[in-house]
């Protein structure tokens, strides 16, 4: 079951990748997430060799301008897409400069463009205020799939700004996808326990089980079972349940349970 | 095209070996993805051409020549 959403969310970031509706690479589906990931990143950089040489031209010919006027070129003539190619070729504190002039659904557009892996000193530099907005304006678009290539590269500072922007659905949503799931520690230690005590309703309403365990799994077993001791009982018997329906052992909850 | 040229094309058109999973799609869905990259590949050169001439009637006449002479570098 995870495997196959994990399939899923790489399908929809190969997609907007390649410009294509996911559904019209549905068949890439049924590939393991990790195959789909390896495949993604090498067209990534693919399309950013590819014109490496007129890309680097373009960010040196830049300096050349004001940070302003810059700015403008970004949003009016180059497009988000060609934006996000070139930023991680800028030097950062400009690059950072450059965005501070930008309004935030225009960032909103370049992250989703982005590939962190190639613009990561940028985004460590962003104020946690600018990420915020940006994370704002993710959440209202459903872009949890961008906001979880994202986390790896922020600041402890900035991510704690965009988990408290997001809602409970959307923090479930990202953090299933998380590209750096190492990085599902620092996310989960930002869950407080009254967060986790919310879960179940969230997971119930939205149809969010898988991952909503998959989180909970994450989490520090003695937070869990605070925040299970401050669910209602039937909440605290529905996780447990969904737990050993989904296969997933949480032996915190059975400790709890059993105490 | 067979699979296993349709599985070259692709190795080709990344520069990377694809990974090993892809071997289990048929010939007709590797063509498609082939064509997917090639098609991404190709709107991005058009779209950069078209990025630079637009951004070049903004920028103002004093900078145009250094512009000039940093993209022909």
């Amino acid at each position: 079951m995870s495997e196959a959403l994990r399939s899923r969310a790489e399908v929809m970031k190969l997609a907007r990748l390649l410009r294509r509706e996911p559904d019209q690479l549905a068949y890439l589906g049924r590939l393991a997430p990790e195959d789909l990931r390896v495949l993604r990143e090498q067209v990534t950089d693919m399309l950013f060799e590819a014109h490496d040489g007129t890309l680097r031209r373009l960010a040196a010919a830049s300096r050349l301008l004001p940070v302003g006027l810059v700015a403008m070129l970004g949003q009016h003539a180059f497009g988000a897409m060609l934006s996000a190619r070139i930023s991680g070729l800028l030097d950062p504190a400009r690059a950072v400069d450059i965005a501070a002039k930008m309004p935030p659904d225009f960032l909103a557009d370049i992250a989703v463009e982005l590939d962190p892996r190639r613009a990561s000193d940028v985004i460590a530099r962003m104020p946690a205020e600018r990420i915020a907005e940006i994370t704002r304006e993710l959440m209202r678009r459903g872009e949890c799939v961008t906001m979880g290539r994202f986390v790896g590269h922020l600041g402890n500072v900035a991510l704690r700004s965009s988990v408290a922007e997001i809602d409970d659905a959307t923090l479930l949503r990202t953090a299933f996808v998380l590209e750096d799931r190492d990085r599902i520690d620092a996310l989960a230690d930002l869950v407080g326990e009254d967060r986790i005590a919310r879960l179940a309703d969230v997971a119930e309403r939205e149809g969010l089980w898988p991952e909503a365990l998959d989180l909970l799994m994450n989490l520090d077993r003695e937070r869990v079972a605070e925040g299970l001791a401050r669910m209602e009982p039937e909440r605290r018997e529905l996780v447990e349940r969904q737990a050993r329906e989904q296969g997933v052992e949480l032996p915190t909850i059975a400790s709890e349970g059993a105490a | 095209m067979s699979r296993e040229d349709a599985l070259h094309a692709l190795e080709s058109q990344l520069r990377a070996t694809p990974p090993r999973g892809l071997g289990a799609l048929s010939e007709g869905e590797l063509e498609d993805l082939n064509e997917a990259v090639r098609e991404a590949r190709h709107r991005q050169a058009a779209e950069l051409q078209a990025a630079g001439e637009k951004a070049f009637g903004h920028i103002p006449r004093l900078l145009r020549g250094p512009i000039q002479k940093v993209m022909r570098a």
